[in-house]
């Protein structure tokens, strides 16, 4: 065919030219394939983190409002307990009755973060329309400082608190919240039969800091729990340390202001009919509770710092921008090369319009070299692309993602220096490896823009042959 | 065949302008060889891309076939060259890429034959100017005799009624030279052209059915042409 074999035989002539072109479109090209995979690649990384903290299969997830500071100088909540570190030695509050607790360890289990929910929400929320399942939860820390006999003595050092997070999910719906999302690797989970047990999951990482096995004891607001499990969650997450009945927890656990947790929860997890239901059953929720906070995976992205989410600004900003620069270069350096191969054929061109060919069909003519070298530039790219992906993944970089929750505990220590606060925090700071898949999209994306790219170099050269005068243009072959 | 009246093509050089071809008349016969004497720059190219439709006058009327050429649409002059007219370039513009049948071919693709008909016209040019075994040789692989018989091939290959030659020997040494003139004159004389060949060269010229000269933009017919 002629049009194939002049396309093919002007290509070879400016082979070196049209070489410049398709590497600078494929670079381009394989830019954003690279930064589309490296972005689906961190979301991916985000999304573990996040259903590891809420579990997989959990759409919403609604939490207690924060709890009101108290306003300074106020008189404690009534049945709340406080220690009170003085040079007296520390001595624990409540209802305005103290006494010393010197020599004593505090094991305190609690959730200041949020103020509780009544448990009766739960199967409310689960009743609303696009609402698939809704299971309750507390989100508990627990804190334990041990004082020494003789603290409070000038000199002597504030005591370090410890803490770990400590999860009382609903046995008889365990798919839903954390405890859901993990592998059971020795050991079982809870059962709905172990409501009212003292048995314990515990999470692989706290139990390899503890040499916790199947069958230890842990100690959880001065109560001992035997570990019946270890289970292991997505890479990447920040779960809780230890898993217990629900009903325990709220036996053993205290409030905001140390309220009792009987008969409340802190969390609802939910799980909507489909993923396009999701803002639906949020603004429902959010009807049903209007206090509360109600939450979806996109929106607690926000929680995730540290590198994890410098990398996700990372690839969005940086790695966008920087790939509409190099499409942008690639583009203009192919218009420039296209528009220069079109001034040297004018001649040419000349001649053809004397023969008779249209302007379109010449125009045509330079639109397949354009579009072919944007092909070539394309199939190129794509490689590029999958390459680049090929060596994160075979770097895989492992970011961390630092997770950090409040307590709500606060210790004050009162002496000669005035006023000193301990305000212990849980934080989970995981390594996430990062990976990069290439998507479908993301190929279908860059073979469109190598051929917008080709379109693009073509037209403006095609613009300049159909203003072309034959009579100007033969004029330049003497 | 061709019809000119009171044409008149003018050029804008800067702020300066140029007539190229002033007010000129002129009547070319069907069948008639006609030769365009006149110094570089005097108005013999400007002539002939009027004549070809390469080029619109600034006055005037172009007649060709009783069609005036000037008030075609631009699509219509392309049908018309694509159809009726072959030119030959001092310079032989062959395209670099396509071998002698491809150059050839490129005439004919305008006209949308079947292959099978292209690649018949394509052979038997060639055959007419003697090259039917340079087919498949690119123009670098030619001498310019040769490269102008690819080019006269490739005007005749669509089977004009008029073939405008702009000094089709102006690069070819002596000899080449006379062989071309001789192989225009025997087609143009097999094939029945119109034929308007501009040249420098006198005694080409005289071999024409009628001179005419080109001074200044204004034509002037020569009376001696020495050809009965």
């Amino acid at each position: 065919m002629f049009f194939i074999t002049y396309l093919r035989r002007e290509l070879r002539r400016r082979m070196r030219q049209a070489v410049l072109v398709a590497l600078g479109l494929a670079i381009g090209i394989g830019l954003v394939v690279t930064v589309s995979a490296a972005s689906a690649g961190v979301k991916k990384a985000q999304a573990d983190v996040l259903s590891s903290l809420y579990g997989v299969g959990t759409d919403v997830t609604v939490t207690g409002s924060p709890p009101k500071p108290p306003a300074p100088g106020s008189a404690p909540p009534k049945n709340a307990r406080s220690i009170q570190v003085t040079p007296n030695g520390a001595e624990e509050c409540q209802n305005g009755k103290c006494h010393s607790v010197a020599g004593t360890t505090q094991d305190n289990l609690g959730s200041t973060s949020y103020n509780p929910i009544s448990e009766s929400k739960v199967a409310a929320v689960a009743r609303l329309k696009d609402v698939r399942a809704a299971a309750g939860g507390l989100v508990l820390t627990d804190n334990r400082i041990t004082f020494p006999r003789h603290f409070g003595q000038p000199g002597s050092p504030l005591p370090t608190p410890t803490s770990f997070n400590v999860d009382g999910a609903d046995t008889g719906n365990l798919s839903l919240g954390p405890l859901g999302a993990g592998t059971i690797t020795a050991g079982r989970s809870l059962r709905a039969s172990d409501a009212h047990a003292n048995v314990a999951v515990v999470d692989s990482g706290y139990a390899r800091a503890g040499k916790l096995k199947v069958g230890s004891a842990v100690t959880i607001a001065g109560t001992k729990f035997r570990v019946v499990g270890i289970v292991r969650q997505p890479q990447g997450g920040s779960p809780p340390d230890v898993y217990i009945p629900l009903d325990r927890a709220q036996a053993l656990a205290a409030g905001p202001g140390s309220g009792s947790l009987k008969g409340k929860i802190n969390t609802i997890y939910v799980t909507a009919d489909s993923a396009a239901d999701i803002p639906a059953v949020q603004k429902e929720i959010a009807r049903l509770l209007p206090g509360d906070t109600v939450t979806t995976a996109s929106s607690l992205a926000s929680q995730v710092t540290g590198s994890l989410a410098s990398a996700a600004r990372l690839v969005d900003v940086l790695g966008r921008w920087l790939s509409v620069l190099v499409l942008i270069a690639a583009f203009a350096v192919a218009s420039l090369l296209t528009m220069a191969a079109v001034s040297r054929r004018v001649a040419e061109f000349g001649t053809l319009k004397a023969l008779g060919w249209s302007s379109r069909r010449i125009v045509a003519q330079v639109l397949g070299e354009s579009v072919t070298v944007g092909a070539i530039g394309a199939a190129l790219g794509v490689g590029l692309g999958f390459a680049g992906a090929a060596i994160i993944d075979a770097l895989a970089p492992r970011l961390p993602a630092v997770i950090s929750s409040p307590t709500g505990q606060n210790f004050r220590a009162i002496g000669p220096g005035g006023v000193r606060s301990l305000s212990p925090t849980a934080t989970h700071t995981v390594a996430v490896p990062l990976s990069a898949s290439v998507t479908a999209g993301a190929v279908v994306l860059g073979v469109v823009l190598a051929v917008i790219g080709g379109l693009l170099a073509g037209s403006l050269g095609g613009w300049r042959i159909a203003r072309l005068r034959p009579a100007d243009a033969l004029t330049r072959v003497a | 065949m061709y019809t000119l009246s009171r044409v008149t093509k003018l050029y804008q050089n800067g702020r300066r302008t140029v007539p190229a071809v002033r007010d000129l008349s002129l009547v070319i016969a069907d069948g008639e060889w006609l030769a365009v004497q006149g110094r570089t720059g005097h108005g013999k190219s400007t002539l002939l891309n009027l004549l070809g439709g390469l080029d619109r006058p600034t006055e005037g009327t172009v007649e060709f076939a009783g069609t005036d050429l000037a008030q075609l649409r631009e699509a219509r002059l392309t049908r018309v060259r694509a159809q009726s007219i072959g030119f030959i370039f001092q310079t032989f513009n062959l395209v670099p890429t396509l071998s002698a049948a491809e150059n050839v071919e490129s005439a004919l693709i305008p006209l949308r034959l079947g292959a099978a008909e292209r690649h018949r016209r394509v052979t038997a040019a060639l055959e007419s100017v003697g090259l039917a075994d340079r087919a498949r040789h690119l123009p670098g692989e030619m001498s310019g005799g040769q490269q102008q018989r690819v080019a006269i091939a490739r005007a005749l290959a669509k089977q004009p009624r008029v073939l405008l030659a702009d000094e089709p020997t102006g690069n070819l040494d002596e000899d080449t030279r006379d062989d071309i003139i001789a192989l225009l004159e025997k087609l143009w004389r097999e094939r029945d052209l119109t034929m308007v060949l501009v040249t420098h060269d006198s005694a080409i010229a005289r071999r024409a059915e009628r001179i005419a000269v080109m001074s200044k933009g204004r034509l002037s017919i020569r009376q001696d042409t020495g050809r009965p």
